[in-house]
């Protein structure tokens, strides 16, 4: 069974810095931050077929300043629409392994929520935000555009005021998300990329970084290989 | 004194370049908008994108030549700038000639090349492979027209060439003097700027982004810049070539942006050429028009 520990933790208000000129900075790069989010969208299920009209001429993101990206490294969102089977939760958590910090992750239709229609199927993963820190729930199924448009409102309001920092928790709590994924992948589950590696760069390091998942995943990592070249 | 003089102009034509070129770029995405029925960004959507690329907190660089690619690529476009003269300042201008600016602007490019190799994505490979493919499709107009429109003025200096172009207002501009070389010089620039149907190098949904698929933070920062500068210096060398320059802020600006706006305006209509019919076309008809404006010139 999966541990069904409470994923948000009550974080810490980040303290504001004492000089007043810092904190004008930070404000700055906030807003600018809540006005600017690239997206990049995992339309594996059947929400993706509200995003076009969202982002055309109908609804039109781009006067909120979001706009689609294509690679991981380009974006800020990551919207997850619809269903997560188990083979995709592992595209979309090298995915979100691979962004740039700050980013979020939006869960958009019921099957990210619960699992909706596919609560009973044994190849569908049922809660997003047990492998990974969902900032935004948009529930329906299908949610509408403007259903769409009014939650990513609510992201850039959160991210206006400094309240979304989820991307923190995966460094701070990566054992507990770990867990979760190797509970569905098997015990040899492993990503390429160093996420204990970069919460210690970036000083995100918490408590609960380190624990008997990550040890058990240093105890069967293989050191990345460049893939051979073949013609 | 003359020292400090020069020195001002060359830290202020970047900067100037860069906020014209910033208010070009919302240009561009307005016009796409329209085109599309969209609304499109607020006013200052570029510079808040630039401030939350450059605010990201983690960044991912894949070695030493990645980093200094971008700060190539950026560094050729600002090189270029202080060669561009502008109205009340002309920076190194009269000293690099039309030639020197040719070259300078086939850096960015190359450092991209450079950057881009480090990032060992195949299609960021792909990308810059078709990047410099355009270069070749779309340097032999480009060198055709500067060539001609030096011929024409008798010197290869930016100085000389508006200054002549001013002498009898619109009758000495040179696209009423020489408008087969403005035509394929147009041709050419919207090559140069990459914007569909020689979007051949970006192609967000074939190659996710080409060049860029590995820049994030900082790096795509950078690059965002070089966007600025790359419409900027494209609308001020033509305006430069073919349109008499600025002779004072407010024409200036109203000839850049509206040669930018030409190519853009086109660009938005139409889809993507193969690379192999990209450069069969750009050696066609701007190379024709060109040389046939040349005859002329040097009749």
């Amino acid at each position: 069974m999966i541990k069904d520990i409470p994923i948000i933790a009550e974080q810490a208000q980040q303290p504001r810095r004492t000089n007043p000129l810092a904190h004008v900075f930070d404000e700055l790069m906030n807003f600018a931050r809540s006005r600017s989010l690239f997206m990049l969208h995992y339309c594996t299920g059947c929400g993706a077929i509200e995003l076009p009209p969202a982002m055309t001429s109908r609804f039109d993101m781009e006067r909120l300043g979001i706009q689609p990206m294509v690679t991981p490294r380009q974006a800020d969102i990551l919207l997850v629409t619809g269903y997560v089977s188990i083979k995709t939760l592992k595209r979309i958590i090298l995915t979100y392994e691979q962004m740039g910090s700050p980013k979020h992750v939006i869960g958009i239709c019921s099957c990210t929520v619960n699992g909706g229609m596919y609560w009973q199927s044994y190849a569908t993963a049922k809660k997003l935000d047990e492998y990974l820190p969902v900032d935004l729930y948009i529930a329906g199924c299908m949610p509408r555009p403007e259903a769409v448009i009014s939650g990513l409102q609510k992201l850039i309001d959160n991210i206006k005021h400094g309240k979304s920092d989820n991307w923190k928790d995966y460094y701070q709590r990566y054992d507990h998300y770990l867990g979760n994924q190797q509970h569905l992948f098997g015990n040899n589950w492993q990503t390429p990329t160093d996420v204990i590696g970069e919460a210690r760069e970036y000083g995100l390091f918490g408590p609960q970084t380190l624990g008997q998942h990550t040890e058990l995943l240093e105890s069967v990592q293989k050191p990345l290989q460049p893939l051979e070249m073949k013609l | 004194m003359d020292a400090l003089h020069i020195l001002i102009e060359l830290t202020l034509m970047p900067l100037v370049a860069f906020v014209v070129g910033l208010f070009m770029v919302l240009m561009m995405r307005r016009i796409a908008a329209r085109i599309q029925r969209r609304v499109g960004p607020p006013l200052l959507q570029p510079l808040y994108d630039i401030l939350k690329l450059y605010g990201k907190q983690t960044q991912i660089s894949h070695g030493i030549l990645h980093d200094i690619g971008i700060i190539m690529a950026v560094g050729g476009y600002i090189a270029a700038e202080t060669m561009l003269p502008v109205p009340g300042m002309n920076g190194i201008a009269d000293k690099a000639g039309l030639i020197t600016l040719a070259y300078v602007l086939m850096v960015p490019s190359l450092g991209l090349a450079l950057g881009v190799g480090q990032c060992a994505n195949p299609n960021g490979s792909i990308g810059i492979s078709r990047a410099l493919t355009a270069m070749l499709a779309y340097d032999i107009p480009f060198v055709i027209v500067i060539f001609g429109v030096a011929w024409q003025a008798g010197s290869n200096n930016l100085v000389d060439i508006i200054a002549l172009q001013q002498v009898d207002g619109i009758a000495s501009w040179g696209i009423v003097q020489t408008p087969l070389l403005a035509f394929a010089g147009l041709f050419a620039l919207h090559a140069i700027l990459g914007k569909h149907p020689f979007e051949i190098y970006i192609a967000p949904a074939e190659i996710a982004t080409g060049p860029m698929v590995e820049m994030g933070g900082k790096y795509l920062g950078g690059l965002f810049v070089m966007q600025c500068f790359q419409l900027y210096t494209a609308g001020v060398i033509y305006t430069s070539l073919f349109l008499g320059g600025g002779e004072n802020w407010l024409t200036f600006l109203v000839k850049s942006f509206a040669v930018v706006a030409v190519p853009i305006c086109i660009a938005y209509l139409f889809p993507r050429f193969r690379t192999e019919d990209v450069v069969r076309l750009v050696w066609k008809w701007p190379v024709m028009l060109g040389l046939i404006g040349i005859a002329f010139v040097m009749n």
